[in-house]
């Protein structure tokens, strides 16, 4: 039977009740592990979605704090959380939502040093960053640990979203061998952002992780989707594994973590 | 001047096309770009194709015909009437972010 408290049926009823999911896949849920690197603009619903659905365990990785700024877009902080680390802020309104799953709260900067550790704990990783030197040292690692992968970016109006399954699928380098050149590609804070856009491709990331977990449906493998807000239309790519790929194709030349260095000297606030 | 499909003027909106449009001059080409049928006139290269959409096409990796180009390139591959193209942008960084 299933290790489900009457709690935990009730609670997730709506969930139990797809045949697809059922009691089988709210036990999967529950003994899923997953990280959100950034509780920005798309870790706020990815973490908000997972929590109420019952991941039973999800870290947090952040070392920023809530900024005024932030509010417009990274709904899972509140104005009364300014000034607060932005980990303890998210953690605080996923327990409010759902008091049975553990929060694992990690207010630091994640790095080449921390994040082959930090992944031993956990299946899937959630990219929620807003920079190219996390999203390739994420990729990679995810990668050479063969985790679950689902990648996210978003800007102005648009969204991309992909999810790899690491060493098997597409990463992220078979389509983007290499960051842009540096100062080229704005962030949200320098190009802005339509706050929903964030919600609309963290919501599909979290559903992307939900489909992983259970095994419902077809996951993003292998596919690119890019979302544009202005036309509300989805356009998507296929995106084969490249032989050519520096770090999963057949002669990969990155085989120890490298970080790209931050070349501007201003800091500008904030997750994406 | 280039020329770019029915929203030529809008350089924000890169990913979609208002509708699809025949050619009606010579040297007008017919694309399908990001899945829709769309025309272009101007220089017959990725790069002058890229700045007719719009400065955000500018950071994005290119696919004609199912194969990634190097950025490196693009002044020098050429596009012709039936060629599909997919624009891949990068998204989600900024080199002054944390
Ligand atoms: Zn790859």
């Amino acid at each position: 039977m299933f290790d489900l408290t009457d709690e935990e049926i009730l609670r997730y009823s709506r969930h139990i009740i797809l045949s697809e999911v059922g009691g089988t896949g709210q036990q999967k849920l529950k003994e899923a592990r997953v990280l959100v690197v950034g509780a920005g603009g798309l870790g706020s619903p990815v973490l908000l979605y997972l929590a109420a659905a019952g991941v039973g365990r999800i870290g947090v990785i952040e070392d920023d704090v809530v900024d005024v700024t932030n509010l417009q877009r990274q709904v899972i902080h509140a104005t009364a959380d300014v000034d607060k680390p932005k980990v303890h802020s998210a953690s605080e309104t996923m327990k409010q939502i759902n008091p049975l799953i553990e929060v694992d709260v990690y207010h630091e900067r994640l790095t080449r040093d921390n994040i082959f550790p930090l992944l031993e704990n956990y299946d899937i990783v959630v990219d929620g960053v807003d920079n190219f030197p996390t999203r390739y040292l994420i990729n990679d690692a995810c990668v050479m640990k063969k985790k679950f992968l689902v990648e996210g970016g978003i800007l102005r109006f648009m969204g991309l979203i992909m999810s790899i399954n690491g060493g098997e699928t597409a990463c992220y380098r078979c389509v983007f061998e290499e960051p842009p050149p540096p100062g080229t590609v704005p962030s949200c804070a320098e190009a802005g952002i339509l706050g929903a856009v964030a919600g609309v491709v963290g919501t599909l990331q979290a559903t992307e992780v939900l489909k992983i977990i259970t095994g419902v449906g077809e996951p993003l493998f292998n596919r690119l989707l890019q979302f544009d807000a202005e036309g509300l239309r989805f356009h998507e790519v296929n995106a084969r594994r490249n032989p050519k790929c520096p770090v999963c194709g057949e002669n990969p030349t990155i085989t120890e973590l490298i970080e790209y260095a931050y070349t501007c000297e201003t800091q500008a606030p904030g997750s994406s | 001047m280039s020329e770019f499909g029915s929203n030529s003027e809008n350089g924000g909106r890169v990913l979609s096309f208002e509708r699809e449009e025949k050619c009606h001059s010579a040297g007008c080409l017919e694309l399908v770009v990001q899945g829709k049928a769309t025309h272009y006139h101007g220089p017959r290269n990725v790069d002058s194709l890229l700045r007719a959409m719009g400065e955000n096409s500018l950071y994005a990796n290119v696919r004609i015909n199912g194969d990634v180009l190097d950025r490196r390139d693009f002044e020098n591959v050429s596009i012709k009437t039936d060629d599909t193209i997919d624009i891949l942008y990068f998204m989600g960084g900024g080199a002054c972010s944390t």
